[in-house]
């Protein structure tokens, strides 16, 4: 690896995979432009007559408003709650005190419980808390993810002792003290719960699935699938809808990469 | 919130170390909370709710272990969508090599890498119901691109029906589920690559060993850790990927792409069947345990200290 040789293979190969990763979303895209290769075979590669006319059949033949408001005010609650949730232990988690390694233990356990495998009794737990076809409802459960509690152990664990040391010596609280030194210097830590939480609540299906009762509670993915099970796959609408779902998740990814990717290795390597 | 008020001294030292344990436990409530609520409650309900006869609005009686005993003799779904969890685990290592393959090349000093990076990564993030859709489209029998390659290719005469054929439906299902996972997986291995010394190579390069002996002797062993995270998280991740399947096939044709979680879902809210699905729920857990424990075992046992720090 160290050494200079030829890369065109090594080009080669990556642009063949590179392809076969973005195919699928330009055959989506492409479609949902045209909507011509549904009738036309063989299908053209560049579209012919592009025009955006599903785009505004997907506006009116469904509540496309209704279900991206849910959706954003569902993954906005999930954001907040998690933000401050697994700021408040992570700060925790970087004291000594009674209990910590049953604490620890307790949350890498609860790591290896997936949560769609526990849905039955959180179904009726939701609707013993009189929750279910709520925002909150909707929300709850994502409120704390372990992974970025760690996310935030290690940003504030980073935080040099003696700073902390010299705020105290200068007779600010601990409040002040979390609030005008960890966390300023915790924003990367930050900014990697803000865009997991919402990647993880904005794609959320399953629990939606079960949780809403009424359509106007319904979020973007299920309005999807909805869409999916009455429209077929006879209409270019179909992958409108799939290019107007996608398209925040994909600008916030390509915003927010650098702190995506951290955020996943480091919660994955160091825990 | 305001700051701290001056006392006198040796009262300050007393109350600091309380008033540290409160705010600790404090900070640390609401997330207990949560994961009590939502992930060990709802894990010992349903051990509980797997022993007994129950469905909403009628009391509770125990039956010892009838449930187990009609899923394990009298269940044929039950095995089919255990074999189809099996077939969906025993994807993930096919996922991880080519990721690592990939991770190997885009961890090469070559131009653009970055981009090619973005480029392999970009599916995982993404909403996996639309995902979905767009591979059922690829599928699709009379216009999906797929047939239209092997058509053009001359590969097949006429189309595949891939997602209602019972042998093609669970293999196009694991194959969408490794081009949304893969890019996870190099992302994991990427950070593991990072972490390897680089004079180690230099080192090996010295003593003669050619690049095949570098791969086999210094970064797969030194990469095992973060295998072991891409197995244990890709495995979850793949076995719980509801939104794929439902949306794909619904379990279909037949059973053909049944797995356990669509299972749960169908007999918990189809058949209204709380306890017997419990009951499966939690074979699929001791399943996910087991797979995870043997994962450990195999890759050196101390993978789980890893994230101990």
């Amino acid at each position: 690896m160290m050494r200079q040789r030829r890369t065109w293979p090594i080009h080669l190969t990556l642009i063949a995979v590179s392809a076969v990763m973005l195919l699928p979303f330009y055959w989506v895209f492409k479609t949902s432009i045209s909507g011509e290769n549904i009738f036309s075979y063989p299908p053209n590669i560049i579209p012919r007559d592009p025009n955006p006319f599903y785009y505004v059949d997907v506006w009116y033949a469904i509540p496309f408003a209704r279900y991206f408001l849910n959706s954003v005010i569902v993954s906005a609650i999930t954001i907040t709650a998690n933000v401050v949730l697994n700021a408040m232990a992570g700060y925790a988690l970087t004291q000594n005190f009674r209990g910590k390694g049953f604490v620890l233990l307790l949350f890498l356990s609860c790591m290896m419980i997936p949560f769609q495998a526990t849905i039955i009794p959180a179904y009726l737990i939701t609707g013993k808390l009189g929750l279910l076809d709520s925002y909150l409802g909707l929300s709850l459960p994502l409120f704390s993810t372990i992974i970025c509690i760690f996310v935030y152990k290690a940003a504030f664990d980073a935080v040099p002792r003696s700073l902390i040391d010299a705020a105290r010596v200068d007779g600010l609280s601990q409040w002040t003290i979390i609030w005008r030194v960890m966390l300023p210097l915790a924003r990367s830590a930050t900014a990697t719960n803000v865009i997991l939480s919402f990647i993880w609540s904005w794609n959320n299906f399953m629990w939606p699935l079960i949780v809403t009762r009424t359509p106007e509670m319904q979020t973007l993915p299920l309005g999807l699938a909805r869409f999916l099970s009455y429209q077929e796959d006879s209409t270019g609408a179909l992958y409108a809808f799939c290019i107007m779902v996608l398209a925040p998740g994909l600008l916030l990814f390509l915003m927010a990469q650098k702190e995506f990717v951290q955020g996943l290795s480091a919660g994955a390597t160091k825990g | 919130m305001g700051l701290a008020k001056p006392a006198d001294g040796k009262r300050v030292v007393l109350r600091r170390s309380t008033r540290r344990a409160i705010l600790v436990w404090a900070f640390l409530a609401p997330s207990l909370l949560i994961f009590l609520l939502y992930r060990i409650l709802p894990l010992l309900w349903n051990v509980v709710l797997s022993f007994e006869a129950w469905s909403p609005l009628k009391p509770a009686v125990f039956i010892g272990l009838d449930n187990y005993q009609e899923m394990l003799f009298d269940d044929d779904v039950f095995w089919q969508a255990l074999w189809n969890t099996f077939g969906i685990i025993a994807s993930a290592p096919i996922g991880i090599a080519i990721a690592l393959g990939l991770a190997l090349l885009v961890h090469s000093n070559i131009r653009g890498r970055e981009v090619y990076r973005t480029i392999i990564f970009v599916s995982y993030p993404l909403m996996t119901v639309a995902v979905a859709i767009i591979w059922r489209w690829m599928f699709d029998e009379r216009v999906g691109l797929i047939n239209y390659a092997a058509r053009s290719l001359h590969l097949v005469d006429k189309p595949i029906p891939f997602l209602n054929s019972f042998t093609w439906a669970l293999p196009s299902v694991i194959a969408a589920n490794i081009w949304q996972m893969l890019g996870f997986y190099m992302v994991i291995i990427l950070s593991g690559l990072q972490t390897i010394p680089g004079n180690l190579y230099e080192a090996a390069g010295i003593d003669g060993a050619n690049a095949f002996h570098r791969f086999i002797r210094i970064t797969v062993p030194l990469l095992k850790p973060s295998l072991f995270l891409c197995f244990v998280i890709g495995m979850l991740n793949s076995v719980t990927s509801f939104d794929l399947i439902y949306v794909m096939t619904s379990g279909g044709p037949g059973r053909a792409t049944e797995i356990l979680i669509t299972y749960i879902y169908k007999l918990g809210f189809n058949e209204t069947r709380f306890d017997y699905a419990a009951a499966v729920t939690v074979t699929f857990f001791i399943l996910l345990l087991g797979i995870t424990y043997l994962a450990n075992r195999l890759s050196g046992g101390n993978a789980g200290a890893v994230e101990r720090e």
